[in-house]
């Protein structure tokens, strides 16, 4: 008998979620309703290639929200991410392009603060960058309807690291602490108000046969909303790592998930749930109090994943990734709702919280 | 006691079997016919109940397509539009609806293809040149594979696997400008898989390699020549499939010679990926009466020439099935890569449901 089953996707509760993806292009894809079925609303941007993106930040508020791109050739955007007008743009890295040297250098992280300069009316923005050969660099930018007289804060820049590739940072909710990872590159922690190195991870020691596993972290996160003391990171040998800057500089807890390296981390609010997302398209959430495997999404996912995101008060996240679909799961039952394909490799989705399905 | 105990279920039968006959007359003989052969326990009897079906529903069958014959022939001559042919349920075209299809106005696939790692090749700014190696051990089969590959796709060159790393190889590849790298792996000695790696960015496609037959084996095989031969993709359909044609497509020349009338397919047909190779030659012939024909193409053959040109086919192999296991973003790299496409078992969720 041919078994021949339909696609059983409960529908997901009213939500917005902005993916961006490798041509450049940022799609919105809206669920109204109570079980609604997301569909892709807007799309912004002409497809380029070239303008592909490589790091997304989303700044969710309620007044005011701003999505910041960090884009292939070198430039900033901001936007307004309800009805897609960019704001400002801005090439970072002027002097860097000029020497020739680091021109083949990439975004790999973008972190869009939300706190910090809230007092001026947020018509600046102030963002942290940082590149695949570790230079890192935090400036603000005069969004386009800002007062001429504002002035911008010189940017501070400074080198994470002298040899190596940086793939993952991370900026904690106090926005007081950013972390970096990468191939050849331990985690740690930095300083932002004096942009100074506090503390750095410690490999593991070498295993009982005296083999060595190379340092290549691929996805960090910090673990509660409170504390930035506790970091979990995913390596390339497929190993989930806490590490907790109290207690010492070698992972306090260490699981290996499956045979994929992690390439996706993203922590839940209750402070000790986290994502997982893998190479080959596994998602999973761990307990990191214990180090346990909650469970396992199960739903046809069939590419590495890019990004995870949890939706702030509906227990809802998104997954996308290479298999070109935007996912939304159900964080307790771990069940998918529904699934949207977006035609592109995707590298980021945010959610916004905000969002109601009247206005 | 088990012949004790049949005999129980037996005497059970016999009852239940006279309990329907003492229903009424014609009501017998209909529920006599939907008793399954299969629960009969006597094989004779099951066999000659079995056989009976057979036969009935043969007859059937024969009555059906006589009917059918009839009300054709009775259309025709009305001179009725005759009754539509039916189309048989395969599993193709019962295939489940799937919404990453490509649509031919879709505007981003375009922008995507133009962008894609294999536009360089196809535009023609680049000629494709073709890095064929082994796995480590190759033996039998696998030369003899090999040497034909060499023939099939033009601008490819064999060197011999060694013990290089294949990271290293792509690295050598890349400093003599390939293109692409295309890895026959044995087992057995019998090949069993190919790796297809397109340089310098990737994607590498791991295929399953199955039903080798190789030239000498195919009955009146023909020689390839030299030119450039003309190329068929059949059915990529989805966006996997599309950037599985292109990569296919990424390894040949783009400029076919005509003249050499060689053509190599790739036919996707439920997620495998069949692949031919032919000469093929235009003949003109003296048309035969054939006694077959003239009935249905009597008016036909009045004006039509005396001479019809006919294609004929000689294969010139070798014939292989291919079937996609992983699509792998980035050049070779098993510890650290990412995957665009893995096939997961969950993911079977229906004979119907297609990737490519």
């Amino acid at each position: 008998m041919p078994r021949a089953s339909a696609l059983e996707c409960p529908g997901c509760p009213s939500l917005r979620a902005l993916t961006t993806d490798a041509l450049g292009l940022v799609k919105v894809v809206e669920a109204r309703g109570k079980v609604g079925t997301p569909k892709v609303v807007e799309t912004w941007g002409p497809p380029d290639a070239s303008r592909g993106v490589l790091a997304a930040s989303f700044a969710d508020r309620k007044i005011d929200p701003l999505l910041a791109i960090a884009r292939k050739n070198c430039l900033v955007e901001f936007l307004n991410p309800l009805n897609g007008d960019a704001l400002a743009t801005t090439k970072v890295d002027e002097s860097d392009s000029l020497n020739g040297a680091l021109k083949n250098d990439q975004f790999v992280g973008l972190h869009l603060f939300r706190t910090k300069k809230i007092e001026l009316s947020s018509r600046l923005a102030v963002f942290l960058t940082c590149t695949e050969k570790g230079k890192a660099c935090l400036r603000s930018v005069a969004l386009r309807d800002a007062p001429a007289d504002l002035h911008t804060d010189s940017p501070s820049s400074w080198n994470i690291c002298t040899s190596g590739n940086v793939t993952c940072s991370s900026v904690d909710n106090t926005e007081n602490y950013a972390l970096f990872g990468g191939k050849g590159i331990e985690v740690n922690l930095w300083d932002l108000s004096k942009c100074s190195k506090i503390w750095t991870a410690k490999s593991p020691p070498s295993n009982s046969l005296g083999i060595f596993t190379p340092t290549w972290f691929t996805a960090a996160t910090f673990l509660s909303k409170e504390d930035h003391r506790k970091i979990v990171a995913g390596t390339a040998s497929h190993q989930v790592r806490l590490y907790d800057i109290s207690a010492q500089r070698r992972p306090v807890i260490s699981v290996s998930f499956r045979e994929s390296p992690i390439k996706a981390v993203t922590e839940d609010m209750d402070g000790y749930t986290i994502y997982v997302g893998t190479g080959s398209g596994d998602l999973a959430s761990f307990d990191m109090r214990t180090g346990k495997l909650l469970g396992c999404y199960v739903g046809k996912c069939c590419g590495s994943i890019r990004s995870i995101a949890r939706h702030p008060e509906l227990p809802v996240i998104a997954s996308c990734g290479l298999d070109s679909y935007l996912r939304l799961w159900d964080a307790r039952t771990r069940q998918l709702l529904s699934a949207v394909f977006l035609k592109q490799h995707l590298t980021n989705v945010v959610i916004d919280s905000h969002f109601s399905a009247e206005g | 006691m088990g012949t004790g105990k049949r005999k129980k279920s037996d005497d059970g039968e016999v009852e239940a079997a006279a309990e329907r006959r003492g229903g009424g007359g014609e009501r017998v003989k209909e529920k006599k016919q939907m008793v399954l052969p299969s629960l009969i326990k006597n094989k004779e009897k099951r066999s000659a109940v079995h056989a009976k079906l057979k036969r009935d529903k043969r007859i059937e069958k024969r009555k059906k397509a006589k009917a059918q014959e009839a009300a054709l022939q009775r259309a025709l001559e009305i001179g009725e539009e005759p009754p539509p042919k039916k189309v048989p349920r395969t599993i193709e075209n019962t295939r489940e609806p799937d919404e990453t299809i490509c649509k031919p106005d879709d505007e981003e696939l375009f922008a995507g293809n133009d962008a894609d790692e294999f536009s360089e090749v196809l535009k023609q700014d680049v000629t494709p040149k073709i890095l064929v190696t082994t796995c480590r051990f190759n033996s039998t089969r696998g030369p003899g594979f090999i040497e034909e590959l060499l023939s099939v796709i033009p601008n490819a060159h064999y060197y011999k696997r060694g013990t290089y790393e294949l990271k290293k190889i792509i690295e050598y590849a890349k400093n003599k400008d390939f293109t692409s790298i295309i890895v026959v792996h044995t087992n057995r000695r019998e090949p069993d898989a190919l790796l297809i790696i397109n340089l310098p960015e990737g994607p590498t496609a791991h295929f399953k390699l199955s039903n080798l037959v190789l030239r000498k084996d195919i009955k009146n095989h023909g020689r390839p020549t030299s030119h450039k031969p003309e190329l068929v993709l059949n059915n990529f359909t989805t966006r996997l499939g599309h950037r599985i044609g292109r990569m296919i497509q990424s390894l040949f020349a783009q400029d076919p010679n005509f003249r050499g009338r060689r053509v190599v397919t790739f036919h996707n047909q439920r997620d495998f990926i069949f692949f031919r190779h032919h000469r093929y030659i235009f003949e003109t012939k003296e048309k035969k009466a054939d006694p077959k024909d003239k009935a249905a193409k009597g008016a036909k053959e009045k004006n039509a020439p005396p001479q019809k040109v006919i294609a004929r086919l000689q294969e010139c192999g070798p014939r292989f099935t291919l079937k996609l296991i992983t699509l792998q973003h980035g050049t070779f790299d098993t510890k650290g890569g990412e995957y665009e496409w893995v096939h997961k078992p969950e993911m079977d969720t229906s004979r119907r449901r297609f990737f490519l």
